[in-house]
C-alpha cells in the first residue's frame, strides 16, 4: 500500500486500464435520461462510442479497475494473487476526478468500475460503493456507471450500488461450474448466480414500482409533489422476503446446470440521500460475459446457457471473450494461433439471432451439431437447413418471416412492412431499404418473381454464399486469422457444403485441442 | 405545360420557404420541381425558373403546418433530410434533396397520413429522404462520440469539427443537455459557423468566417494533464493480441481523425 500511494494517476492509470482491458463489455446502452438543468451528463439509450482502440472496439466507458490487489486465484487472469505484477489501487477520489475531467471533455460517456478482491469481497464492494456515491453525490454526475457486483460479498451492499449505477453485472465466466471449479476454484456458480438473481428481482421490482408510481400520477392527474413512496432509508441488514407470487425466477426447468434456489428480495433498499428524488436500480439492466476456448465446452454449450441467462435472469445482454492466454499457466490453452475470434464472432451472431430474430439454441445446434459452420454464419446455415421454408413472398410475409431469410436484417425487415403499406415492392427498393441482395436473392420473391432463375438446391446456393467474403468477417479476416489455415491443409472437398460440414466437425476439435 | 423550377437558398429556411411558394403558386405539384441553387449548373430551356427568396414568416407558416401533419419525430427527419450535405456525385445521379422533401411533403399532405408516408420506401422521393436524413443522423450520431472538447486557459471548453452534413444544431442541443453549467464553443468549420453556449442558459449560432487558430489552442494546465492521461488509457486498454487497425478505422472513418485527440497526427 505504501507503494500505492507513492505512485502517479498516471501509473495508476496505466495499470488499472491495462488490467481491465478483458472485460469486453463496454456499452452505454440501455437507458434514456435526459440531464437535469444542474449537474452534468445525461444518457442515450442507444449508446454512444467515443473512440475505437488500436484493437477495433469500441470505447464508450472509462473501464477500469478499482484494485489489480486480489486475494483469489483464477488462473485465467493476471491479477490473481500468484502473478508477480505491479500493484495499484485507486481512492474514490481518483475515481471520480478522472471520471469527470474525462466526461466533461467528451471523451467518454461514463464510468466503467471493476475491481480485483482487495482484503475481502465486501471490502471491495464497500469501496466500489463509496466511489459511486460520491460520484453522484458529490460531483452530482449524472452519466452512465456499469458497475461489477464482487462474488460473494453482502446482498445490501449489491443493493445500495444498484440504485447508484445504470448497468450492473457479474461475470459468469465459465459457461460450466465444473471450468469454474477448476479455473476459478474461488468462484463458485451460486456465488455468482445470487446476485445475479438478487439485481434480476431488483430490476422487476424498480420497473413494478415505476409501473405504480407513474399510474398513480396519472389518477393524481400529475400532482408531482406529494410522493406515495413509503419505503424508508437504508437500515436493515437482510432483505425483505420476495414475492415468489409476482416474480416467479425460474421455475421449472432451468437451463443453468446447478441453479440456486430462488431468494431474492422484490422490494429493493433505498440508499440515505438519493442521487436523483427517486434513483431506480439498475435501469439499463444486467449483463454478464464469459470467456470462450478457455475450456472445452462446445458452442451448444454456451449457448444453451446464454439462452437460459436470458430467458431465466432476463439478462440484457450476454458477451462472449475470446481467450486470450496471458498467465501462461499450464492449466490453460496455449492457442498458438491467437485468441478464437471467428468462433466468438459466430457466437456473437448466433446470440443476436436469439435477442432480435426469435430463434431458439434448438434451431440453431443439437448434440449431433454441437458447434457453428465455421463458413457460413449461423443463420445462413440454418436457412439452407431450411429450404423448405422457402422463397419468402416480400410483399406478402409477415415480420416474422422475414426475419428468417439471410440478408434481411431486422430493421430492414421492420421498413418493408412499414413501406408495403404504401405499395408493392420491387428489387431495387429492397437495396435501398437495406437488404443485402446477394445474401437474399436465393430466398426470396418480390410479386412472385425471383430477381433472376436460380434454383433452390443446397450445394447450388451454399456455393454462391461462400464465395461472399462477408461470411468471414473483416475483422476475422484482417487479423492474422489463423483458422483459415484450413484451407492450406487441401481441405477441398467436391462439394462445398460437404466441405463446410467435415471442416465444422474439426473446428471443435481445433477449439478444444489446445483444452486442459 | 412546361415545368416551373423554384431555386431555394440551401438551407432548411431557404427550403421551407421554397415549399411555402410552390403552394402558393397553384401551379400543381406535378409541374413544380425545387432545387438548391448550389446544384443549378445548366438550364433546361422547356422549364421556367424562379427564385424564392427566405421568408421568415413563411418559414414559420410551414414549420408549423408539417409539426402538425407529420410530428415531432417526422419533422426532425425532414430537418434532417434538409440539413444533408450533397456530393458531387449525387447532384448529377439524384434528385435534389429540396424536391424529394418538397414531394415527400406534398403526399403526406394529400394523403392526409402525415409521418407515416416516410415509411413508404417504394417511392423515390421518400427513398430520398430516408437515405438523406440517414445520412445525417449518422453523422450527428458520430460526433457526439468523436467530438472533444479542450479546456482554455479562460475555462472555457472548445471543439473544433469538420462535418459533411449541417449537425451543429443537433450538437448543441445535445450537448447543452449534457453540459448545462459549462461555457462551451462548438466551431463547424466546414461551414463556418460556432455555437456558443454560456452556462445555465440556451445557445447561440453565429457565423464566424475567420477563427483565431491561436486562441484555440492556449489550453489551460490542467488540460494539458487530462490529455497525456486520455492517451495513455486510450494506449492502455488495447489488446494487443487483437490488433486490428482495419477495423478501427472501418468503425471510427479516418476523414474524423484530424479532429480526435487520440488519433490526429
Ligand atoms: S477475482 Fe479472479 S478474475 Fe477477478 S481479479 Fe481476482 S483473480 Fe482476476
Amino acid at each position: 500500500m505504501q507503494l500505492t500511494q507513492s505512485m502517479t494517476i498516471m501509473e495508476k492509470l496505466h495499470i488499472l486500464s491495462d488490467a481491465a482491458k478483458y472485460d469486453v463489455a463496454c456499452t452505454s446502452s440501455g437507458v434514456d435520461r435526459g440531464g437535469n438543468g444542474k449537474s452534468m451528463g445525461n444518457c442515450l439509450a442507444p449508446g454512444v462510442c467515443h473512440t475505437f482502440s488500436a484493437d477495433g472496439r469500441c470505447i464508450s466507458l472509462l473501464k477500469i479497475l478499482f484494485t489489480n490487489e486480489c486475494i483469489f486465484n483464477c488462473s485465467y487472469c493476471l491479477n490473481n494473487c500468484g502473478q508477480d505484477v505491479k500493484r495499484a489501487s485507486f481512492t474514490p477520489e481518483e475515481v471520480c476526478s478522472l471520471t469527470m475531467e474525462f466526461y466533461r471533455r467528451n471523451y467518454i460517456e461514463g464510468l466503467f468500475l471493476s475491481s480485483g478482491i482487495l482484503i475481502s469481497p465486501n471490502y471491495t464492494m464497500d469501496l466500489i460503493y463509496q466511489t459511486l456515491y460520491r460520484l453522484r453525490h458529490v460531483h452530482h454526475f449524472n452519466g452512465y456507471i456499469h458497475v461489477k457486483a464482487i462474488p460473494g460479498s453482502d446482498p445490501v451492499l449489491v443493493e445500495k450500488t444498484g440504485f447508484l449505477a445504470d448497468r450492473m453485472s457479474i461475470n459468469l465466466e465459465l459457461p460450466t461450474s465444473e471450468s469454474l471449479r477448476t479455473l476459478a476454484p474461488c468462484k463458485s456458480r451460486s456465488t455468482i448466480l445470487r446476485p445475479m438473481r438478487q439485481i434480476q428481482n431488483g430490476i422487476a421490482a424498480s420497473s413494478r414500482e415505476q409501473l405504480e408510481l407513474h399510474d398513480w400520477l396519472v389518477r393524481r392527474e400529475g400532482g408531482l409533489s406529494a410522493s406515495p413512496d413509503t419505503s424508508g432509508g437504508f437500515g436493515t441488514g437482510t432483505l425483505p422476503g420476495g414475492d415468489p407470487g409476482v416474480f416467479p425466477a425460474a421455475t421449472g426447468k432451468d437451463d443453468i446446470p446447478d441453479t440456486i434456489p430462488v431468494s431474492g428480495s422484490s422490494a429493493p433498499i433505498r440508499p440515505v440521500g438519493s442521487w436523483q428524488s427517486r434513483p431506480r436500480f439498475v435501469p439499463a439492466g444486467q449483463s454478464t460475459q464469459m470467456i470462450i476456448g478457455a475450456t472445452p465446452e462446445n458452442d451448444y454449450q454456451i449457448m444453451s446457457v446464454a439462452e437460459g441467462l436470458y430467458q431465466n435472469f432476463k439478462l440484457k445482454r450476454v458477451f462472449y471473450s475470446a481467450f486470450v492466454n496471458v498467465t501462461g499457466s499450464s492449466s490453460l490453452p496455449a492457442l498458438p494461433g491467437g485468441p478464437p475470434l471467428l468462433r466468438e464472432h459466430r457466437l456473437y451472431q448466433a446470440d443476436w439471432l436469439l435477442r432480435y430474430y426469435h430463434f431458439q439454441v434448438s434451431e440453431l445446434l443439437s448434440e449431433d451439431r454441437p458447434d457453428f459452420n465455421i463458413f457460413l454464419d449461423p443463420k445462413c446455415d440454418w436457412a439452407l437447413r431450411h429450404l423448405e421454408c422457402f422463397p419468402v413472398e416480400i410483399n406478402r410475409a409477415d415480420y416474422k418471416t422475414l426475419l428468417r431469410v439471410p440478408g434481411i436484417g431486422y430493421k430492414s425487415a421492420e421498413r418493408i412492412v412499414k413501406a408495403r403499406r404504401g405499395g408493392r415492392l420491387a428489387f431495387a427498393d429492397l437495396k435501398k431499404i437495406g437488404v443485402v441482395l446477394k445474401r437474399a436473392l436465393y430466398f426470396i420473391t418480390c410479386s412472385g418473381r425471383q430477381m433472376y432463375p436460380t434454383r433452390l438446391d443446397e450445394d447450388y446456393i451454399c456455393r454462391n454464399l461462400m464465395a461472399d467474403n462477408t461470411q468471414i468477417p473483416r475483422e476475422v479476416r484482417e487479423s492474422g486469422f489463423t483458422q483459415l489455415n484450413l484451407f492450406d491443409l487441401g481441405m477441398v472437398a467436391p462439394s462445398q457444403s460437404q466441405a463446410a460440414r467435415i471442416i465444422t466437425g474439426f473446428s471443435s476439435g481445433i477449439s478444444q485441442a489446445g483444452g486442459v | 405545360m412546361s415545368l416551373h423550377v423554384l431555386i431555394c437558398e440551401n438551407s432548411i429556411d431557404g427550403i421551407l420557404s421554397g415549399i411555402y411558394r410552390a403552394y402558393e403558386s397553384r401551379y400543381g405539384h406535378s409541374s413544380i420541381e425545387l432545387t438548391t441553387a448550389d446544384r443549378l449548373d445548366t438550364y433546361n430551356l422547356f422549364c421556367e425558373y424562379e427564385e424564392v427568396p427566405v421568408d421568415i414568416q413563411k418559414v414559420q407558416k410551414v414549420s408549423r403546418t408539417l409539426l402538425r401533419e407529420f410530428g415531432q419525430e417526422g419533422f426532425r427527419t425532414l430537418c434532417e433530410a434538409m440539413s444533408a450535405w450533397e456530393s458531387p456525385r449525387d447532384c448529377q445521379k439524384e434528385m435534389s434533396k429540396a424536391n424529394a422533401v418538397y414531394k415527400t411533403v406534398a403526399l403526406g399532405l394529400a394523403r392526409k397520413e402525415g409521418a407515416r408516408v416516410l415509411n413508404y420506401l417504394g417511392e423515390s422521393y421518400v427513398n430520398r429522404v430516408f437515405q438523406l436524413s440517414r445520412s445525417t443522423y449518422c453523422e450527428s450520431h458520430h460526433l457526439l462520440g468523436f467530438l472533444r472538447f479542450a479546456e482554455l486557459e479562460n475555462g472555457v471548453l472548445f471543439s473544433q469539427v469538420h462535418p459533411k452534413n449541417y449537425v451543429l444544431p443537433l450538437l448543441a442541443d445535445h450537448f447543452c443537455d449534457r453540459l448545462p453549467q459549462e461555457n462551451f464553443i462548438i466551431y463547424d468549420d466546414t461551414h463556418k459557423t460556432a455555437a456558443f453556449h454560456k452556462a445555465g442558459a440556451s445557445y447561440l449560432l453565429a457565423e464566424v468566417p475567420e477563427a483565431d487558430r491561436k486562441f484555440m489552442e492556449r489550453y489551460s494546465a490542467k488540460e494539458k494533464e487530462y490529455r497525456a492521461l486520455w492517451l495513455e488509457f486510450f494506449r492502455s486498454i488495447a489488446i494487443e493480441a487483437r490488433k486490428n487497425p482495419k477495423l478501427q478505422s472501418g468503425n471510427m472513418p479516418k476523414r474524423f481523425w484530424p479532429d480526435i485527440l487520440e488519433m490526429a497526427p
